[in-house]
């Protein structure tokens, strides 16, 4: 417990820091959101910004920035002063709902492959493993995009929509705004087929990555297990294969997995980016770079920004309580 | 003599000697690119007979792969075969720079951090976290808009710094590994300086795992330079870049025009997963506890 609090207390630091970097990164470009905003009258754009109280001293501004962001609210828009706060909750949603997806689908698949390459090694499924975790790594997810949009839209002619509810739902017929799951949980199934089929290709392709990370991962932790004494042991006092692999290496292999699954889930979230780009699906990290980058909407850079390294560090913080209960020896000296 | 023997492991490994020769096409693509390509991979090419299955006739936009332009032109009319092995130089360029810079930085902080230790390394190591707990490709965007989009060195610069932290780290690792081994003690207990025994002593037994990392690094840097050509923080429309390239064939992907999109896409897989193969293999070379 006094390592979970401890780490939960490390985040705090953190995040300023990230806060601290993205803001200053974002005064320094040169030019700024009134530049932008105000093209056609430039007479307006001092009397905006003493409004914004844009010219303020940076920390000055930072540290209210900060206040605000504690209290969840994170400020309104440099374009049209409308509050971001709504909008970057949705864009993060979008990015949450796909990069689950994903990774379920790269820990089932790059998990069996792994554990099956190591259980046959220099067979057939062995090099199919090797493979996946070769190609993963080396191909551009937005290129790999392109090529299952053009077989899926002109080969399969796969009813495929740009946009994370099918044409049908409007996005108030939802409580929250992760679709995919409500509609799951509240047994609506005919919508949950809907949203499926429009995950399903940004899914596929987001998941390359971690799959071959996860499958590369699984394969050598289960051979370095498989070559402990407590296998042979295992093994020699009569116990099937299947059953020492499955039940003893595996646990065991376990925690590196899970290590390489926190890194990847977090990576994904700024990486999912190029796969949103391919695919108009509504996700933050698209959102911060059209906004953001094209517009110098500072707070939507700042809080976009934010948010992922949050989710990173939450995930990284369940990895380490998922270590206590993978591993009782953790739990012993926790 | 076992340099030799390194040698010998690294030959007898066939996936890594695939790698080598990807590796090397590309290097050979990139030396020798004005001497590959058939045209100008920057200027509109001139009408030729060969018409037939053009858009227009007449029209030297987008014309399918025929004798005279192996891959086609594209949109503006240009070879899409001399772009591509002038590609080559670019994204090679682009790559070995950032990850240059990426060692000329972090190599230096890592050893040092992990050389004295105490409050400098423990300052060096929160801000590696810091920086890993941003998204990648995202402070890349940041860092890539702060430089002014638009240019090479704007993306070497935006993938350079944000591979620093992982090499500061893993060479940290590295020394940590050594610091505490005879040869190094010894050198400590004849007098030697620290910058001397760094340098002299320390370093050349962390070579390996750098090597290492920066081959499979170099893989990522074409992947990550790729990636901010497509978010449209790359170079030019008309730079011949692969990035730059396969985001441009990505508006003809709907009409099938596939020798926009295919070749630019196979080149930077083909040459990630050679600079992967090669890595890989050099880590089964240098540490044979490693390899399967």
């Amino acid at each position: 417990m006094v390592f979970v609090l401890r780490r939960l207390l490390f985040t705090i630091p953190l995040l300023l820091a990230v806060s601290l970097v993205v803001f200053a990164l974002a005064d320094v470009l040169p030019g700024d959101a009134a530049d932008q905003r105000f093209q056609k009258n430039p007479s307006l754009k001092q009397e905006w910004r003493e409004k914004r109280g844009l010219t303020r001293p940076f920390l000055v501004r930072w540290g209210e920035y900060v206040a605000r962001a504690v209290r969840l609210d994170l400020g309104e828009s440099y374009w049209d002063d409308s509050p971001v706060s709504t909008d970057l909750w949705r864009r993060l949603a979008g990015t949450f709902e796909l990069t689950v997806c994903a990774m379920v689908l790269a820990v089932l698949i790059g998990g069996a492959l792994g554990i099956l390459s190591a259980m046959y090694p220099r067979t057939p499924i062995d090099y199919a493993g090797q493979i996946v975790a070769l190609f993963g790594i080396s191909i551009p997810v937005f290129w790999l995009g392109m090529l299952l949009l053009t077989f899926t839209i002109n080969v399969l002619g796969f009813p495929f929509e740009s946009n994370r509810l099918p044409h049908w739902l409007e996005a108030d017929s939802f409580g929250s705004h992760l679709y995919l799951f409500e509609s799951l949980f509240t047994l609506r199934l005919a919508d949950f087929l809907g949203c499926a089929k429009n995950i399903l290709l940004p899914c596929v392709t987001l998941s390359t990555i971690p799959m071959a990370v996860i499958t590369r991962m699984t394969r050598s932790a289960m051979l370095e297990e498989m070559g402990r004494d407590y296998a042979r042991t295992a093994r020699a006092k009569g116990l099937r294969s299947r059953k020492v692999v499955l039940k003893h290496v595996l646990r065991n292999a376990l925690i590196p997995v899970t290590t390489i699954t926190g890194l990847q889930f977090g990576q994904l979230m700024g990486g999912a980016v190029l796969t949103e780009r391919i695919f108009g699906w509504p996700g933050l990290g698209s959102y911060v770079v059209e906004q953001a980058v094209d517009r110098r909407d500072t707070p939507i850079l700042v809080g976009g920004i934010l948010l992922i390294a949050a989710t990173f560090v939450l995930v990284n913080l369940t990895v380490d309580l998922l270590y206590a209960l993978i591993d009782p020896r953790v739990r012993r000296q926790a | 003599m076992r340099g030799g023997r390194r040698w010998r492991t690294f030959c007898r490994n066939k996936t890594a000697l695939i790698g080598a020769g990807l590796v090397a096409l590309v290097i050979v693509a990139a030396l020798g690119a004005g001497v590959m390509a058939t045209h100008d991979p920057e200027t509109r090419v001139e009408a030729s007979p060969v018409a037939e299955g053009a858009e227009r006739a007449g029209s030297v936009v987008r014309q399918p792969p025929s004798a005279d332009h192996w891959l086609g032109t594209d949109e503006n009319g240009f070879d899409v075969w001399s772009r591509l092995v002038h590609g080559a130089r670019a994204s090679l360029l682009t790559a070995l720079a950032a990850v240059g810079f990426a060692l000329l930085i972090g190599v230096p902080i890592g050893l040092w951090s992990g050389w004295k230790g105490g409050l400098f390394d423990a300052a060096i190591m929160r801000a590696v976290d810091v920086m890993l707990a941003f998204p990648s490709i995202l402070l890349a965007v940041a860092i890539a808009a702060v430089l002014g989009s638009g240019s090479l060195t704007t993306i070497v610069l935006a993938v350079g710094i944000v591979m620093v932290p992982t090499f500061v780290r893993q060479v940290r690792a590295a020394v940590l590994q050594v610091r505490s081994r005879e040869f190094v003690v010894a050198a400590r207990a004849i007098g030697a300086r620290d910058t001397r025994i760094l340098f002299r002593t320390v370093l050349p037994n962390c070579i390996a795992p750098i090597l290492v990392l920066a081959t499979l690094s170099t893989g990522i840097a074409v992947l990550d330079a790729a990636g901010l050509s497509f978010l449209g923080l790359g170079p030019p429309a008309t730079t011949p870049e692969w990035g730059v390239m396969l985001t441009k064939g990505f508006k003809y992907v709907q009409r099938n025009l596939t020798w926009l999109y295919l070749p630019p896409g196979l080149a930077i897989s083909l040459t990630v997963l050679g600079f992967n193969l090669l890595g890989d293999g050099l880590r089964d070379a240098f540490d044979p506890r490693s390899s399967r």
